[in-house]
């Protein structure tokens, strides 16, 4: 089996009432999935209940061959996944570099070399190593949160929204970058708004409605299923 | 004018260094537990009798019984948490601020039940002050400066260096962010407590090398101590820093204008008015 992450038939949610009934996702070795739907679909739901930072009352998510439900969101890191958070993603008080750091915190030893493979994916980060995060734009302030991720050298990279508030321009740019990760044998899941971009440029999609899955493929034929096209993508 | 810096300046810097030391370690507390900490001035208190009992039932001298003090209060201080605040630590802050009152209350009665609620000292007599080109500063006073200075550069240091310092940062920045990177909540907290009840014995003992000891020496800065943390910006040590000095300025000088009975109205008054005019104080600390 290469996929490294495979959640089956996950239904819980945050108090008493679920949020997701029936949702079923596989992401494969080397792969980008995208997560799309309608608000309140679950989308970002589906991705907190692999950081136990939800109830799950029916399914299994396993991770490697290991069963990894209702894990500690610490455990699931030094497991291989990391998480990148829609809003408050960064350490805002704490310099670029601070930032990374604390993305390594777990590992032990010298990580520069951690350092300089994200600086080589976000040149960018690279000048800016010694701002005060919260002072950066939108885009740059992703790529802290994307480049903080990267540092433990995950398996897995979960990115929840990543170009949620972004400029075409920076949207792009960490699709590109996405792209850039995965090649450096990283699998992500990622869930989307613009679901038009982020099926086109992702490997797989799966889309849920109302706490369930209810299309999944590849991106270009989701993008070209027309009843699907119709219910969420707008005609 | 030398006058004027002997009797009003001097003391009121000293006085705000001690309730800066004070003011340091509520703000600590704020930014990393997220509550009040009401029993600030009473474990500051048990620092000062701590440092007596030892400089008088093992005969060292006062500072090297501080040095004692310190690691016994920070040991206190955890104690405390793991009895009384760990298990509300997922409840609303406030029934953890309700309990540190109750801690006050407890750490005070200890305190009165051991040590009586005389008034004693660290040392008996009258020391004069040095004499420097009339600037006239008492080594205890000057030693007081000195110690909030190396406090302050040590904690800079540790905070902004080191890898737990980095991760008691990082914790106060964005908590569940912390989490995600793997840093162990509860090891910052226990960390946090460890230098927040140092500070305390700190600034008892110096409260008590300065003024006199007695059982009710910390609660009566309490005051002053939260209103300089909350003037500097709750959450910001050199907003403690700064808002402890200028407190402790701001009393001595009342004196010129008001009866030195109602000194520590003044605390209060500026209290009063940073919470209305600006709430997030001079160094934009957090509002929860």
């Amino acid at each position: 089996m290469n996929a490294p992450l495979q959640m089956a038939n996950l239904r819980g949610g945050y108090g008493d009432a679920d949020v997701l009934f029936d949702v079923s996702i596989d992401l494969g070795d080397r792969e980008i999935v995208v997560i799309v739907g309608p608000n309140g679909a679950g989308k970002s739901t589906a991705m907190k209940a692999i950081f136990g930072l939800l109830k799950v009352r029916d399914g299994s998510i396993v991770f490697d061959g290991q069963d990894i439900t209702g894990w500690s969101p610490d455990r699931v890191v030094q497991a291989g996944i990391s998480y990148v958070p829609q809003v408050s993603n960064i350490f805002s008080e704490m310099t670029v570099h601070e930032n990374l750091e604390m993305g390594a915190f777990l590992r032990k030893g010298n990580f520069s070399s951690a350092y300089e493979r994200v600086y080589q994916l976000f040149p960018d980060l690279k000048n800016k190593r010694k701002a005060i995060a919260g002072s950066l734009s939108g885009g740059q302030r992703q790529m802290v949160a994307m480049g903080r991720a990267l540092m433990l050298q995950p398996r897995v990279l979960l990115l929840d929204e990543p170009t949620a508030g972004l400029s075409p321009k920076y949207m792009e740019q960490i699709f590109q970058i996405s792209r850039d990760v995965r090649d450096t044998g990283v699998s992500i899941l990622l869930v989307e708004q613009h679901a038009k971009q982020a099926l086109a440029f992702a490997d797989r999609g799966y889309v849920l409605a109302a706490g369930r899955n209810r299309f999944e493929g590849k991106g270009s034929e989701l993008l070209a299923d027309r009843a699907m096209a119709e219910m969420f993508l707008g005609g | 004018m030398l006058d004027f810096i002997n009797f009003y300046v001097v003391p009121g810097i000293v006085t705000g260094s001690i309730y800066a030391f004070a003011a340091i370690g509520i703000t600590l507390v704020f930014s990393i537990m997220r509550h009040a900490h009401l029993a600030h001035g009473d474990m500051a208190t048990m620092g000062a009798y701590i440092a007596l009992a030892a400089s008088t039932m093992l005969g060292l001298p006062v500072y090297f019984a501080l040095l004692l003090a310190i690691p016994l209060t920070a040991a206190l201080a955890v104690g405390t948490d793991k009895l009384f605040y760990e298990h509300l630590r997922k409840k609303p802050k406030i029934l953890t601020t309700m309990s540190t009152l109750g801690t006050a209350l407890m750490l005070r009665s200890i305190v009165q039940v051991v040590w009586g609620v005389g008034t004693t000292s660290y040392a008996k007599g009258i020391t004069r002050p040095n004499d420097w080109f009339g600037l006239k500063i008492k080594t205890n006073e000057l030693i007081t400066l000195l110690a909030l200075a190396v406090v302050v550069l040590g904690l800079a240091a540790f905070l902004n260096r080191t890898r737990w310092g980095k991760a008691m940062r990082a914790m106060s920045d964005n908590r569940d962010l912390a989490l995600l990177c793997g840093i162990d909540n509860a090891r910052v907290i226990t960390l946090t407590w460890l230098i927040v009840g140092g500070l305390c014995a700190i600034s008892g003992f110096f409260l008590g090398i300065n003024t006199e000891i007695k059982s009710m020496m910390g609660w009566n800065i309490i005051l002053p101590a939260f209103a300089g943390a909350i003037l500097g910006g709750i959450g910001r040590i050199e907003g403690a820093l700064v808002g402890g000095l200028m407190i402790g300025l701001v009393e001595e000088l009342s004196v010129l204008f008001i009866p030195t009975e109602y000194k520590a109205v003044s605390a209060f008054a500026i209290l009063l008015l940073v919470l209305l005019v600006r709430p997030r104080g001079l160094f934009n600390g957090k509002i929860i």
